[in-house]
């Protein structure tokens, strides 16, 4: 227990770092806009009470604000991404069910299984994210392409971090 | 009371979901109105320190391009100095105005804190009330526009970037006078949209663009960008796509401009409106 919560202490802290240090600060064209930090809700032991994950992704999204002095917009994005996290489990659930142990890593359930988890709660977080920050319908076509645009690199560099998770 | 305990029960995750996305949408809602930036101010108090360190260290790499262009920006302002002396010298007059003499003070500040890839973006600046930074001033960079204060502690302010879906500033062709509205259209951070020029007017590429003063916020006569393209929008009026000559991807030295008359030019107005 004290163990799990260290070591998901030590991937906030590091996912944190990588996204305001490094990923914030890529400016490529204003349509893409990779947000790395969703990697920590998906990474949660899949048996998480909801309002744990609930107040989990609060935290997150808040601390993300906080650095990109955004009030609010973040956190709203990340707790509606953690709100249907479980309903994304059930429908892309396994043939012989979750196991009760592991975390919903690339390590134990496999590329494919991975890929789609990752692809729509990306695509979630993403599209909620860009519409709140625009806060309009007009130009409605342009913000989807930065939604999908984005959501590729944040998926592609969610993979490497995971790829080299399992490389070690 | 017993059914109200259950539906606590059954249907307690989806309640706590409401009301964290509830705080988040009143963050949301009223901390992006920067007018009255209390909130933002502490929340970026408490990262100011960490941003601070980043920008040491990338102003530290880029400190060989900016001594060129402040040795450049010397040259030009002394070459002014030297037309305004000779234009004193021969005045008749020697009347000593010092409350009317001069309308615009200006203050040079560095950018601490800056981004071009969001949809409205701001970026901070490294004074604030204390070095007499108010909100409304605008603010310019060495080549051109950059942006108009909204917020300000004590030694630190926020300024609403021209890369800003909210940002709007009144700005006309140098060449023929005639005036619009510019704002920026959320797309590329090199351009920016002049529109309400009616199609009888002509326009060619290359045109500068300039400040008209009309707001009582920016001097006249301020560089915004040359014209780069234009086509017909609507049934009267030109879409004119700018080149922004302020280039907001290195934005480190720039000047904010505090208008000494503006209380006395917006009294005048209310009294008409």
């Amino acid at each position: 227990m004290i163990n799990s919560i260290l070591r998901f202490g030590l991937i906030f802290i590091l996912l944190i770092l990588l996204q305001v240090l490094l990923f914030n600060n890529i400016q490529f064209s204003g349509y893409v806009n990779p947000y790395v930090y969703i990697l920590f809700i998906l990474l949660l032991p899949i048996e998480i009470p909801a309002w744990l994950l609930l107040l989990l992704s609060f935290a997150t999204g808040l601390i993300i604000d906080f650095f990109s002095g955004s009030p609010g917009m973040h956190t709203f994005a990340t707790v509606f991404a953690g709100f249907v996290r479980p309903y994304v489990l059930r429908i892309i659930s396994l043939s012989d069910g979750y196991e009760s142990g592991p975390d919903p890593s690339m390590l134990v359930y496999g590329f494919r299984w991975f890929l789609s988890y990752t692809l729509l709660i990306v695509l979630v977080h993403h599209t909620t994210l860009f519409y709140l920050e625009v806060f309009r319908f007009a130009d409605f076509f342009r913000t989807l392409l930065r939604v999908l645009l984005s959501s590729l690199f944040s998926i592609t560099f969610i993979l490497l971090i995971e790829f080299y998770r399992r490389g070690k | 009371m017993r059914n109200l305990l259950n539906f606590l029960t059954r249907y307690n995750n989806l309640i706590i979901f409401l009301f964290l996305e509830g705080i988040a949408f009143y963050l949301l809602t009223t901390g992006n109105n920067y007018h009255n930036s209390r909130l933002l101010n502490s929340v970026r108090g408490m990262t100011r320190g960490i941003e601070a360190r980043i920008y040491n260290t990338t102003s530290y790499l880029s400190l060989h391009e900016i001594n060129e262009n402040l040795a450049a920006e010397n040259v030009a302002l002394k070459n002014s100095i030297g037309k305004l002396v000779r234009k004193e010298n021969s005045l008749f007059s020697t009347v000593n105005d010092s409350v009317n003499k001069q309308q615009y003070l200006h203050t040079s500040a560095e950018v601490i804190e800056n981004s071009i890839n969001r949809q409205k973006n701001f970026f901070t600046i490294n004074k604030g009330e204390s070095q007499g930074i108010k909100v409304d001033m605008a603010v310019i960079s060495a080549s051109g526009v950059a942006g108009v204060i909204v917020g300000c502690s004590k030694n630190y302010s926020v300024a609403m970037s021209l890369l800003n879906l909210d940002f709007k500033l009144s700005a006309r062709i140098k060449s023929n006078g005639y005036f619009g509205s510019l704002s920026w259209d959320g797309r590329d951070y090199r351009y920016a949209i002049l529109s309400e020029i009616p199609q009888h007017v002509i326009v060619n590429v290359g045109d500068t663009i300039e400040t008209t003063g009309y707001s009582a916020i920016f001097p006249e006569g301020v560089i915004v960008g040359t014209v780069s393209d234009y086509e017909k929008f609507g049934g009267d009026f030109y879409k004119i796509s700018i080149l922004l000559m302020t280039d907001f991807k290195k934005l480190h030295f720039v000047d904010v401009i505090g208008n000494m008359k503006k209380t006395e030019q917006l009294e005048l107005e209310k009294l008409f409106k």
